[in-house]
């Protein structure tokens, strides 16, 4: 998919001015979040299930070069074939190949956020292979040529008039109707035929297990479960960091997963898979491949503090408790991965020059880090991006600040610790400050500080400043 | 008499001094004896926030040599709190000694509400106000501190006053510093959310520990909705309620 995290402060003023985005969010992005506060609180001791999810990931983060190599060993020993990818290129043209070389027409999918992120359906596309997204959310996005909006809800934001228009077109729907379980209804039956045909079917993986080679998906539509074991091959793809080390690290994991995306303490299907269809058995697909995308992250891990970062299972809590986006939601951050996760994803998969906006547009409230069950600090994350790109850090593909705003930073740290300078200073900056001030507020002013004043006053810069009350204050002690 | 340093962030020296004056005398009525150094400057939070580490470390250096001696330290804002508490010793994790100090400092500085309630062990301050009120939870206060049921204390123990909820109170203003001149439209639309819910709370009166939060909500009513006010917990209890926001 296109890249346009550059894009972000136009694509969010865009968003701002959408009175239906405005109205749903409102109305909906609330009750996300409530329904994953419900949801934890149905564990014994919340707090401590996500430090034991933080610790899990934690751990997995460290082991992860031993734990990926123990996976695919035992991947293999159950008869999956693994495929370790670069880059999206790499992953791409793997599945592409085995399409071809099996002459598929076109195949299904499960929605898959790492495949968003490589643009595998375009390659496909390209080749001739027909993709048909299965999650009804992220089908809908695909027949509307839309990105995801959310990455557990892709098109959690468009009206279901709209669904009903898109559905009489494409799908045959008989009727015109509003009624979500008919038009869930009518994607089921569309869809079926689709499943029933269907020679590749591709899906992400949710977990993949160490220490038994086993990949896990969860979900709630059931059509993850389809594309597994309909078709005869079966692609799983997974972003390296997606191991855990035992099946009692997966569980715990699926447990929070489930809560802190949904509300939910399971969805509807999980399925969990070691291997294709062994002799004697009745279901499932006869070869399964496992792609394995690295995409920049072996280069994150090489940094202990950014390293956190791919503890992320994808549940969303962050997106759904971010006031920024339930501001403007998903689509102004320009990529597959929105809110929160992907504001501390993008920026290293994508360095930090193209992403300047994404680690900035944050007031670094830490509702993401409180909801967070892995334990990522993303305030801190934010900061640690900032820093690296003041430096100008080529590792981290940064691009130095512009040279006022590091005279700025540099006259501030002279006057910081000589306080002398400090209060001179500010006895020089006043009058400058209070030129246009009418009453004892500021209503306009020009220069690098214009935003503030769009929409907000500002109080006079004081003219007994509390330094010069203090004399008086002391005496009258 | 309780000795207690005062540490008046730079929002409050330059933009809200008769906040400072409020804490002076709310600390006096309880019998504290507070202290100012006036080689205090900032706490090198902007430039932290901007990722300018090497001069946000001259800052804390300089904090630190000012303060550093000082039994407790107390401050009328919870974010710049935070950023000596937590930032101070991430910043000088290479420089042992530097980090030490600052680690025993962190141990020592409290924002106002909890000191007055945690180490004072005082709820009542002898205020009185007739009508309701509402408080905003700020980030910082909050998620940074775990700072929610001090100021709630002091309020309630104000003669007079009702507390009354706030819907969505633990929602970010969309202050966030830079952020809110950087990104001026996603700010509007969050400080607007913060008014809306203030006006529909039916409060008289919109109480916060945190001055980027009154800059912030106060500069958008004093805009958009000027008969509508809010204000700093200290002036509130300090009885010091009509100058500034």
């Amino acid at each position: 998919m296109e890249i346009k995290t550059e894009q972000f402060t136009d694509l969010a003023k865009k968003e701002l001015e959408n009175d239906r985005l405005r109205t749903f969010l409102k109305v909906w992005f609330p009750v996300l979040s409530m329904k994953r506060d419900l949801g934890i609180a149905t564990l014994p001791d919340p707090a401590a299930a996500q430090a034991y999810g933080a610790a899990i990931r934690e751990e997995a983060m460290e082991r992860l070069p031993e734990l990926l190599e123990e996976f695919e060993k035992n991947a293999l020993a159950n008869g999956a074939k693994v495929f370790w990818a670069r880059d999206a290129k790499e992953a791409n043209d793997y599945i592409t190949n085995l399409a071809k070389e099996r002459g598929i027409k076109y195949v299904t999918k499960g929605k898959s956020m790492v495949t968003e992120e490589t643009g595998l359906n375009e390659v496909l596309s390209q080749n001739g292979v027909e993709v048909w997204e299965t999650d009804l959310g992220e089908f809908i996005a695909q027949q509307l040529h839309r990105p995801p909006f959310h990455i557990v809800g892709p098109a959690i934001n468009v009206p279901v008039e709209e669904v009903r228009d898109l559905f009489l077109e494409k799908i045959n729907l008989q009727e015109p109707t509003l009624d979500p379980v008919q038009l869930g209804y009518a994607a089921r039956i569309f869809l079926r035929d689709k499943f029933h045909h269907v020679q590749m079917g591709i899906t992400g993986i949710n977990i993949a297990v160490a220490e038994t080679g086993t990949i896990i998906n969860v979900e709630n539509e059931g059509n993850i479960r389809f594309t597994k074991a309909s078709p005869p091959t079966q692609v799983s793809v997974m972003s390296v960091e997606k191991v855990v080390a035992t099946m009692k690290d997966a569980l715990h994991m699926i447990r929070l997963l489930c809560r802190n995306c949904t509300g939910q303490k399971l969805t509807a299907y999980v399925s969990m898979d070691s291997g294709p269809k062994k002799s004697g058995e009745i279901d499932g697909p006869e070869e399964l491949f496992i792609v394995i995308v690295d995409n920049g992250r072996t280069k994150i891990y090489q940094d202990p503090i950014a390293r956190d970062v791919l503890r992320c299972i994808r549940c969303a809590a962050c997106l759904n408790s971010c006031p920024v986006y339930g501001k403007i939601g998903g689509y102004a951050y320009g990529w597959a991965y929105s809110g929160p996760m992907g504001q501390v994803l993008d920026p290293v998969l994508l360095g930090l020059e193209r992403t300047q906006d994404l680690y900035r547009a944050t007031t670094l409230c830490g509702a993401c880090k409180s909801v967070c069950p892995v334990g990522i600090d993303h305030p801190s994350m934010f900061l640690y991006y900032r820093a690296k790109d003041v430096l100008g850090e080529p590792y981290f593909m940064a691009k130095r600040r512009p040279r006022s705003e590091e005279r700025f930073f540099k006259a501030f740290a002279w006057a910081v610790s000589r306080p002398w300078l400090w209060n001179l200073a500010v006895r020089m900056i006043r009058p400058y400050i209070n030129k246009d001030a009418r009453e004892g507020v500021i209503s306009k002013m020009k220069g690098p500080f214009a935003g503030w004043f769009r929409t907000r006053d500002l109080p006079v810069m004081a003219w007994i400043t509390f330094h010069e009350r203090w004399e008086k204050m002391k005496e009258n002690a | 008499m309780e000795n207690v340093s005062l540490f008046i962030p730079c929002t409050i020296d330059l933009f809200l001094p008769h906040i400072g004056e409020a804490t002076v005398s709310l600390l006096r009525r309880v019998g504290a004896d507070p202290l100012y150094h006036s080689e205090q400057t900032c706490c090198g939070q902007p430039a932290m926030n901007a990722g300018y580490r090497k001069e946000a470390r001259k800052a804390a250096k300089h904090f630190i040599e000012v303060f550093g001696d000082d039994e407790k330290v107390v401050s009328p804002s919870g974010s710049c709190v935070c950023m000596v508490k937590y930032r101070y010793p991430e910043l000088l994790e290479d420089e042992p000694q530097w980090r030490k100090r600052a680690e025993e400092l962190a141990l020592r500085i409290y924002e106002l509400s909890q000191y007055l309630v945690d180490v004072l062990k005082i709820e009542d301050v002898g205020a009185s106000f007739a009508g309701k009120v509402a408080y905003h939870e700020s980030c910082h206060i909050l998620r940074g501190l775990g700072v929610s049921e001090q100021p709630k204390k002091l309020i309630k123990a104000v003669k007079g006053a009702q507390l009354i909820p706030l819907n969505a109170a633990d929602s970010c203003c969309g202050f966030g510093g830079e952020f809110a001149n950087q990104f001026p439209d996603i700010s509007e639309a969050m400080v607007k959310d913060k008014a809306e819910n203030y006006l529909t709370s039916g409060a008289d009166l919109l109480l916060l520990c945190e001055p980027g939060c009154l800059l912030n909500i106060g500069g958008y009513l004093s805009r958009n909705l000027p008969g509508k006010k809010v204000m700093h917990l200290a002036c509130f209890l300090a009885g010091n309620r009509t100058e500034g926001w």
